[in-house]
C-alpha cells in the first residue's frame, strides 16, 4: 500500500479545500479581531463609524465653504468615497502586519497560514458594511426629513456585485503584502506613503469624471484617462457612486467657465469589467505569491 | 505494514534550511554582480526513517542542534519538508488528529478571556466551537482554573496559562501527541497530574513522541528512544541500551568541550 503523505501535493483548489476545513478558525479570528480592537473603550462600535463622519464633516467644510464647491448632495458623494476608500487602505494595511503579529503562534502551530490575513479583511469588511449601513440609513431614510435626501436608482442592484469585487481586491492585495512584510518590512512605510497620496489621486474626494475635465494632458491622451479608470479601486469608488447616486456634471465641483454646461461622463461598462478582470488577476496572483511564500514564514532570518 | 498497526511512518525524511543573512542592500548587489549565491543550505535532517507503531510513546533524545525539534515540527506540520514521506494515521487509515504541545500558550490571546481561549485554542487545532462546548467543563477542571475560566488571560500567572494549554490539547480527542520540552514546566503537582494523564493516554493507546533533554523522564514514559546526532538517527531501540550508550557518548563530549 503506498504511503499517504501528511502535504499532498499543493494546488490552489488543494488549499481552498484546506482553508474551508479550518472556517471555524477564521470565524473565530473575525470574532477576536472585532472583540480587541474596541476592547477598552467606552464607544465600541461606534468608534468605526466616528472617523469617516468626522472626514466627512472636515472635508465638506473644508471644499463647501472654503473653496466653494456648489455641489448638492456635497456629503453623500464624499462618503461614497470615503467607506471605500477606507476599507481597501485599512484593510491592505492591518493585513499587512497580521502574519508578523501572530508570529509566535504560527511558529508552533499548524494552521492555513492565510486564515490569518483574511481575517484581518473580513473583520475590516464588517465594519466597511456597517459604513454602507450608516450611509443609507442617513441618507435614504433620515436626510429625506431635512429636505436632503436622495432618490433610490434602480442600479442599486449592482451595489452588492461592486462589494463583492472590492472585497475581492483586498483580499488579493493583502495576502501579497501580508507575506512581503515578513521578510521586507519596508513594506509598512511604503504602504504609509503610497496610501496617503494615492488618497488625493484616487477620486475619493471628487468624482473620477473631475480628472478628465480640468487635465488639458488628459483631455489630449484619452487612453491615460482609460488607464486611470482600469485601476480597480478608481474603477470601483466610480462605480458605487454611479449606480447609487445620480450623475452630477463637472460644474458642479469646479466653476472654472470651460466646465459650465459639460455633461457627466456616461458609465464606461467597458473599462469597469476591465477593472473586474484585473480584480480576479489580483486576487488570484496575490494567493498564489502568499501560497509560494507561507512555508518560508517560519523559516526567515 | 498498514497504518492500522502504524501510526507514523517515516521515510527518508530530509529538510534543508536556507540560511539567510541580514545584509545592506550594497553587500546584496555586490553579491548579485559577483554571482554569489546569497543563500547557504543547512541540513537539519538527513534521510531520516523510522516507523512508530500505534500505542507506542518514543522520546527523542540528542545534543542542541541534533534536529530533534525540527523533526518534531516537520511531524506538526510547522515546517515543510524537503523531501521524504511522512504518514500519521489513525486506527481507521483517516489522516490522525494531532495534538501539538510544541509550545502551550502559543495559541492564547491574552485580551480574551479563558472560555474565549478555549474555543480559539479549538479551532487552531481544527474543532468546531460545537465540540469545544461538550468537552469545556473537563478542560476547566482539568486546567484547575475554576471561576478565573471568565478573566482575561492577561491577570493569569505563566503556570495557569500553561496548565489551560495542555488542558485543551489533550482534550480534543487526538490520536498522535507531539510533545517539546513542555513537561518540564508548571508546579510539581501538576506535573505529576500531567505525567498520569499522559499514563492515561498510553493506556488508551494513543501514541505519543516526545522530545526532551530530561533522561529521567524518558526512563519513566518512554518505551523506546530515538538518539539523533546531527540530523542522523545515530540509534533507535530499547530505552536502557540507547540511554547507556547516549550517556557514554554525552560524557565523551562533555570532556573534549573541556579540552577544547
Amino acid at each position: 500500500m503506498p504511503l499517504r503523505d501528511n502535504e499532498p501535493p499543493v494546488t490552489m483548489r488543494g488549499e481552498l479545500r484546506e482553508l474551508w476545513k479550518f472556517r471555524e478558525l477564521v470565524k473565530m479570528l473575525v470574532t477576536r479581531e472585532l472583540k480587541i480592537r474596541y476592547k477598552n473603550s467606552v464607544l465600541g462600535f461606534v468608534w468605526s463609524i466616528i472617523p469617516p463622519l468626522m472626514q466627512v464633516l472636515v472635508f465638506t467644510f473644508l471644499l463647501r465653504n472654503v473653496l466653494g464647491v456648489p455641489a448638492k448632495n456635497f456629503s453623500a458623494y464624499l462618503l461614497s468615497g470615503i467607506i471605500p476608500w477606507t476599507f481597501f487602505s485599512t484593510g491592505i494595511q492591518d493585513a499587512s502586519q497580521s502574519i508578523v503579529i501572530n508570529y509566535t503562534m504560527i511558529r508552533k502551530i499548524y494552521m492555513p497560514r492565510e486564515a490569518i490575513p483574511l481575517a484581518n479583511v473580513i473583520s475590516n469588511g464588517v465594519h466597511f458594511l456597517l459604513g454602507w449601513l450608516v450611509y443609507f440609513v442617513a441618507f435614504y431614510l433620515v436626510a429625506p426629513f431635512f429636505h436632503g435626501g436622495i432618490p433610490i436608482l434602480p442600479t442599486l442592484v449592482f451595489f452588492p456585485f461592486v462589494v463583492v469585487m472590492e472585497t475581492m481586491l483586498v483580499t488579493g492585495c493583502a495576502l501579497f503584502v501580508a507575506a512581503l512584510n515578513v521578510f521586507y518590512e519596508d513594506v509598512k512605510f511604503i504602504l504609509q506613503t503610497v496610501f496617503n497620496l494615492a488618497f488625493f489621486i484616487m477620486p475619493v474626494l471628487y468624482p473620477s469624471d473631475q480628472i478628465y475635465y480640468t487635465s488639458s494632458l488628459v483631455r489630449k491622451h484619452p487612453w491615460i484617462f482609460t488607464l486611470y479608470m482600469l485601476n480597480p479601486i478608481a474603477s470601483f469608488i466610480n462605480a458605487f457612486r454611479h449606480f447609487i447616486l445620480q450623475p452630477i456634471g463637472p460644474s458642479a465641483f469646479n466653476q472654472s467657465p470651460r466646465l459650465i454646461g459639460k455633461p457627466p461622463l456616461p458609465f464606461d461598462w467597458t473599462t469597469f469589467g476591465g477593472a473586474c478582470l484585473i480584480t480576479v488577476l489580483v486576487a488570484w496572483g496575490g494567493y498564489t505569491y502568499f501560497n509560494y511564500r507561507k512555508w518560508q514564514f517560519v523559516e526567515r532570518p | 505494514m498498514t497504518s492500522a498497526e502504524n501510526a507514523i511512518i517515516v521515510e527518508n525524511l530530509h529538510k534543508h534550511f536556507r540560511i539567510r543573512y541580514r545584509t545592506h542592500l550594497k553587500t546584496r548587489m555586490l553579491n548579485l554582480l559577483k554571482r554569489q549565491p546569497p543563500l547557504q543550505e543547512f541540513t537539519a535532517l538527513h534521510n531520516v526513517s523510522f516507523t512508530v507503531p500505534r500505542g507506542q510513546t518514543v522520546a527523542v533524545i540528542g545534543r542542541n542542534g541534533s534536529g530533534k525539534s525540527t523533526l518534531l515540527c516537520l511531524l506538526a506540520r510547522v515546517y515543510r519538508k524537503t523531501g521524504g514521506v511522512i504518514q500519521m494515521s489513525a486506527e481507521d487509515g483517516s489522516p490522525a488528529r494531532i495534538a501539538p504541545l510544541l509550545d502551550l500558550s502559543a495559541g492564547f490571546h491574552l485580551d480574551l478571556t479563558g472560555a474565549e481561549n478555549i474555543l480559539f485554542y479549538g479551532a487552531v487545532l481544527g474543532n468546531t466551537a460545537k465540540e469545544m462546548r461538550a468537552c469545556f467543563d473537563s478542560i476547566v477542571e482539568f486546567a484547575e482554573l475554576g471561576s478565573k475560566v471568565d478573566t482575561h488571560l492577561r491577570n493569569w500567572n505563566e503556570g495557569a496559562r500553561l496548565r489551560l494549554g495542555f488542558s485543551i490539547a489533550v482534550h480534543t480527542n487526538p490520536d498522535i501527541l507531539l510533545v517539546d520540552e513542555v513537561l518540564a514546566v508548571g508546579d510539581e503537582a501538576f506535573q505529576a497530574k500531567c505525567y498520569a494523564y499522559i499514563r492515561k493516554m498510553q493506556s488508551l493507546g494513543k501514541t505519543i513522541v516526545f522530545v526532551t533533554h530530561d533522561l529521567r523522564t524518558v526512563e519513566r514514559v518512554a518505551q523506546r528512544v530515538i538518539w539523533l546526532n546531527q540530523g542522523n538517527i545515530q540509534m533507535d531501540g530499547d530505552v536502557g541500551e540507547v540511554l547507556q550508550s547516549y550517556r557514554v557518548f554525552s560524557a565523551g563530549a562533555a570532556f573534549t568541550d573541556g579540552l577544547n
